[in-house]
């Protein structure tokens, strides 16, 4: 979120959830919580939808596997067909330990790379609300470009739910 | 969510009930049993004992799974297990039906065993290479050593988790701790010597060091599979209303999916050696199961006890639906049943997967011993460990996305 907006900070993890809640209730789309930690229910909370990584995983993997199965196929039986102890130049079962590294290798790289795409990193330098959010502040951050976002009507909210600090943000 | 319960200091599960159905459905199969077993050893009864080892191995295979899954958890300390930790215990009472099943099976060992039959092993040099560890004596030796530490440890593991529930004290999840290490240090020899035994011996000139595992590996699968059916029946029948939410059988469907990997994996790993080094005396194993209908029991393995499965629990929203779960759990547990068939009933017939009413006949006798000493323990037991100190830990689990 490269915008501005207004972001509140509480004390207490039960508090910031209850307080995503609200915020969500209140018909808000576009805003975040910040924690120093995974707090449970905060992802029902803010009503976060599931991220695409799994999908990438699989489409990786399944793609790692018909890899290692084109690869050996050709360098095996097409390209430089040797005869080991007699087996056949397609050889299934001596083929599945490579399927089975590249499957994992495709889908765990993948993985990550899709992370690194879907949270925009690396970031340097970011924008940050407050120093404690890594340690013992929780912060909801409301954007801007928000179709509700009223800068007054914001902090009356966030005031409301109990935060114990309010701060207005050009840039997050 | 679960995670909204309150902080809870009196956990008041429902009492576990068989009812009605249950028990006709047990009384029924043991009476079957009974009945079709004895017509199978008047019919023909070197196979009513192949019968018989096949269906032993597979419903003690879930005892024991009960006794090794408890014991991890009490390892790891774990949180989120503790309010279905008592249906995976439950299931070892079946172990001491299954230490008389195998003090039984010991009478049939003569009918099914080719080192004990001293005519075979005076002309074959093989098997007499073997006879320090093949031999009589210390076959039984084993297996009662075996059974009677087994029992022992789950008297102590399973009787102090019962102790807890009426005085609450936690010295006992504290004793808990070395006691599974030590059953989990003898039961990872001990059971690798009893598949040895009872199982690879049907092919005394054959042997594979992995043996042992991939048993554990159908073990622990089957178990997962079996447990979450018993988990998901309590559910539905309200016992464990505010207890045991989606999120804890979210956890058990990822045991099952990765004890499926493993399974496979180990499976292969077995195949791929001898496959690869085609040594005479060890591909003699799979070329018995390559012959004929064999072959396509093989591939069944392959395919409905690890490929299926495998894509089926692979989606998260699969781990979350009980439905789901319990159809995946049913096809596990119907492969297990093939792969211990796989592994005994080649020395029987070696052309065709034999299975008829001889073959029931022992699974409802063992089945529903099972299902009667387990649904009998549940009904006289709370059905969660309800003082244990990590309970919170269970009643607020969340699965994060």
């Amino acid at each position: 979120m490269a915008s501005g907006g207004i972001a509140g900070l509480w004390l207490d993890d039960h508090e910031v959830v209850e307080a995503a809640r609200k915020v969500r209730e209140a018909g808000f789309k576009k805003f975040d919580a910040i924690t120093p930690f995974p707090v449970h229910g905060m992802e029902e909370a803010i009503g976060i939808k599931r991220s695409m990584i799994p999908y990438v995983t699989f489409v990786a993997g399944v793609t790692g596997f018909l890899a290692a199965v084109a690869l050996q196929y050709w360098t095996s039986a097409i390209s430089w067909p040797i005869n080991v102890g007699g087996k056949p130049f397609f050889s299934g079962p001596a083929f599945v330990p490579v399927m089975f590294e590249l499957t994992i290798l495709f889908a765990a790289l993948s993985s990550v790379g899709a992370l690194f795409v879907l949270c925009k990193l690396p970031k340097l330098d970011p924008p940050v609300i407050d120093p404690d959010v890594t340690c013992h502040k929780f912060a909801i951050f409301i954007s801007e470009e928000d179709s509700a976002y009223n800068a007054e009507r914001c902090e009356q909210l966030l005031k409301s739910l109990g935060a114990k600090e309010i701060k207005k943000l050009a840039r997050y | 969510m679960a995670a909204s319960t309150s902080s809870t200091h009196a956990v008041n599960p429902g009492q576990f009930v068989a009812g009605k159905g249950l028990r006709t459905l047990y009384a029924v199969s043991i009476f079957l049993g009974v009945v079709l077993l004895s017509l199978a050893f008047y019919k023909d009864s070197h196979r009513a004992w192949h019968s018989y080892l096949t269906s032993y191995m597979y419903w003690t295979n879930l005892a024991l799974g009960g006794l090794f899954f408890a014991a991890i958890q009490h390892v790891a300390k774990a949180g989120w297990s503790v309010n279905v930790r008592r249906i995976a215990e439950s299931f070892t009472a079946f172990l001491p039906i299954a230490a008389l099943g195998a003090i039984v099976l010991l009478f049939g060992s003569k009918s099914i065993y080719q080192w004990l039959d001293p005519k075979i092993v005076a002309n074959d040099a093989l098997i007499q290479a073997k006879e320090a560890y093949l031999n009589w004596e210390f076959y039984v030796v084993r297996i009662v050593v075996t059974f009677g530490v087994w029992l022992l440890f789950a008297k102590l593991i399973i009787g102090n988790s019962l102790k807890q529930d009426i005085d609450g004290d936690p010295k006992w999840t504290l004793k808990a701790v070395p006691l599974s290490i030590g059953f989990l240090l003898f039961f990872a020899i001990s059971y690798s010597l009893f598949t040895v035994d009872v199982l690879m011996s049907l092919q005394p000139h054959w042997f594979s060091t992995i043996w042992g595992i991939y048993n554990f590996a159908g073990l622990f699968q089957s178990f997962l599979a079996m447990f979450v059916i018993f988990v998901v029946y309590s559910m539905k029948k309200g016992w464990l209303r505010g207890l045991v939410s989606e999120d804890h059988l979210h956890d058990m469907g990822k045991f099952l999916k990765g004890f499926t990997v493993f399974m496979a994996y180990i499976g292969f790993s077995q195949f791929l050696l001898i496959w690869y080094a085609n040594l005479p005396e060890e591909t003699i194993f799979y070329l018995a199961r390559a012959n004929g209908w064999w072959m396509a029991i093989t591939f069944s393995l392959l395919i409905l006890k690890f490929a299926v499965p495998f894509l089926l629990l692979l989606p998260r929203w699969a781990k979350r639906t009980p439905n789901h779960l319990v159809m995946v759990s049913v096809l596990i547990l119907i492969m297990q049943y093939v792969d211990i068939h796989w592994m005994v009933y080649p020395t029987l017939d070696p052309y065709a997967p034999k299975f008829s009413w001889q073959e029931i006949g022992s699974f409802l006798l063992f089945g529903g011993l099972f299902l009667w000493s387990v649904t009998s323990f549940l009904s006289k037991n709370k059905l969660i460990p309800v003082k244990d100190p990590r309970i919170e830990e269970s009643l607020h689990h969340h699965v994060a996305y």
